[in-house]
């Protein structure tokens, strides 16, 4: 009788993904007092070795490994298979931690020999989670929406480290045909539009309406980010190595794409049986209001309405700062709670008083890092685009706070798992059998 | 028995008097749980009486519910968050879809919780479940995080998908639970 599903074999591993999420809040942490530090060359052009430095400290060490280690969490939920080896996801991990420190290191010295092979590491890392996933969704039945953009999204960060592999070659041996920046520009919107985008937005038609109690969406917001992500991303890629005319289409296929995810979001917030929002969703839905203005500004720039450093930078800390940040800031304080609760309490539930999820939780400063980190992320943009290096540094010193703010809180969450086995458990007035 | 379809004969004859009609839709919005009221208003039904129930939902685990006890159903959606649903007696009234395996008890349903409460809501009602009782769990997806900690306490399950965002998982206390 005892039948689970096909794909779930065993227990969905909890400290591999925290693992991965610790890593990455750290990578936050010194991103953020990395932007208040490099407030003078953050003035100027964007392509210098520490400011590179910095974003790949935002790119790979926050956002990849965020979504890689909630990955291990978020494929066994929505999409109901045990992940193929986690033995795998350990190694990869220590494959991923040295490539990426290597690389931020070696950008910041500006040492191409020593930045290939840390990449070469990275994309090694890449490449070991991609087999991973993907001996994961082997015999996956029926390729839902979720299913399918996150197919599109670990493609596309294989695509990317791969393009990001060639892009350190490049520097040394100067193979490649195409323009320098156009190429560097096509790196950045492989990573964004290609691997961040469609994981966000595939994972969050499946989690968002598990947080907010709302009704799961459908209707044509699928079929505009579905497609416009799948015409879009080639087409601005593209555009920007070969074939410029293709950039228009490219970003406007993708604003097709974002106005579907925020019809989403908008109808599972109005819709929504959830009456008061906690501080993790309202990072999400905040993450939601700095898309728009990121896609508004992107479009501008497609559409040469703006151009220059600064706004490409005011841009990118929009839509990697203020969305893809925020957003994932708040899936952090759902899924990191809920790990610990299971990996700590999940086996006297129902036997024995346990604490609830809000209890792990500090909400005095989650709602602290909600302020500092949304002012932080609003002003680094604005900042960028005025080029003050005084502004600059008060927005990078908002931000820190708000990531020091934040990772405390994770710590105590944490703690839940260092204290387990010392103490009692707590009761706090919560659930009892 | 069907959604929106033609109103079956036993309906269409039956006098408005005997219709009892059941609005949860406020009761639901405050948040208040509406299954004793509902089940009140059915202990009282008539022989030739009809519940006429409102909710802001299709009340899916009723049907299977109120099957048990002999009723069919005709569903009405009037708009996206108001339902009307009719739960009448028939002569051969089928019963509901699958019977579940032992001494069943009322469905437990555990959809539109947020993670963990599922699952305690879950371990809490197995706590008190004899060996050889089954409890009948209605959720909107597969809970995989639940699944180990039945395995590890001894309990047999079994889940099947039943519509999109519907699934059924019986599970029943096979043995002495493991000290």
């Amino acid at each position: 009788m005892t039948a689970a599903a096909p794909g779930i074999t065993r227990a969905p591993a909890t400290m591999l993904p925290l693992s991965y999420l610790m890593a990455a809040a750290i990578a936050f942490l010194l991103a953020c007092a990395g932007a208040a530090s490099l407030a003078g060359p953050l003035t100027a052009h964007y392509y210098q070795p520490r400011v590179v430095a910095l974003a790949h400290t935002v790119t790979l060490g926050w956002i990849s490994l965020s979504i890689m280690g909630a990955s291990y969490q978020l494929i066994p939920v929505v999409l109901e298979r045990t992940m193929w080896s986690e033995r795998l996801g350990r190694w990869q991990l220590g494959m991923l931690l040295t490539g990426i420190a290597g690389m931020v290191t070696h950008f910041f010295i500006g040492r191409w020999p020593g930045l290939l092979m840390a990449a070469a590491m990275v994309a090694l890392g890449a490449g070991m989670h991609l087999v991973n996933v993907a001996m994961t969704l082997r015999g996956l039945g029926r390729f839902s929406f979720t299913a399918r953009l996150m197919t599109m999204g670990f493609a596309g960060f294989g695509l990317t480290a791969l393009f990001g592999l060639l892009l350190g070659a490049d520097r040394i041996w100067k193979f490649l045909p195409t323009a320098f920046f156009p190429t560097l520009h096509a790196h950045f919107h492989l990573a964004l539009l290609g691997w961040v985008a469609p994981m966000i937005m595939g994972v969050s038609a499946r989690a968002y309406p598990m947080f907010l109690l709302a009704p799961e969406p459908d209707g044509w917001p699928a079929p505009a980010q579905l497609w416009g992500l799948a015409l879009g991303v080639p087409a601005v890629v593209g555009g920007l190595t070969a074939w410029p005319a293709l950039v228009l289409p490219g970003a406007f296929a993708v604003s097709a794409a974002v106005v579907g995810h925020l019809t989403w979001v908008a109808r599972m917030a109005r819709d929504r049986k959830r009456p008061r929002l906690d501080w993790g969703l309202r990072f999400v839905l905040t993450g939601g209001a700095f898309l728009f203005a990121g896609a508004a500004l992107g479009l501008g720039l497609a559409l040469d309405l703006f151009s220059g450093p600064r706004v490409a930078m005011a841009y990118t800390a929009l839509a990697l700062g203020g969305w893809a940040s925020l957003t994932i800031v708040g899936m952090m304080l759902k899924i990191v709670p809920f790990l610990v609760w299971y990996r700590v309490y999940s086996s006297r539930a129902g036997r024995a008083p346990v604490p609830t999820l809000a209890q792990l939780g500090w909400p005095a400063a989650e709602g602290l890092a909600y302020g500092l980190l949304t002012c932080g992320m609003a002003g680094l943009a604005a900042a960028l685009a005025a080029g003050s290096a005084p502004l600059i540094l008060a927005a990078g010193a908002v931000l820190a706070a708000g990531s020091l703010c934040f990772c405390t809180t994770l710590a105590r969450m944490l703690w839940h798992l260092a204290a387990c086995g010392q103490r009692p458990v707590p009761t706090m007035g919560a659930h009892t059998a | 028995m069907n959604r929106g379809a033609g109103r079956p004969d036993a309906l269409t004859r039956l006098p408005e008097a005997s219709a009892v009609h059941l609005d949860v839709r406020e009761d639901i919005r405050r948040g208040r749980e509406p299954i004793a009221r509902i089940m009140s208003a059915v202990k009282a039904l008539g022989a030739a009486q009809v519940l006429v129930l409102r909710a802001p939902f299709e009340p899916v685990p009723l049907y299977a519910a109120l099957g048990k006890r002999g009723f069919a159903h005709w569903t009405e959606r009037r708009a996206d968050d108001d339902w009307s649903v009719w739960f009448y007696r028939e002569p051969a009234a089928p019963a509901a879809p699958r019977e579940p395996i032992g001494r069943d008890q009322e469905a437990l349903d555990i959809r539109g919780l947020e993670p963990p409460e599922p699952m305690l809501r879950v371990l809490e009602r197995l706590d008190t479940l004899a060996p050889g009782e089954s409890v009948t769990v209605l959720h909107d997806r597969r809970p995989v995080f639940l699944y180990p900690q039945l395995d590890a306490r001894g309990f047999l399950h079994d889940t099947e998908d039943l519509e999109r965002g519907l699934v059924r998982i019986v599970i029943r206390r096979a043995e002495a639970e493991p000290s």
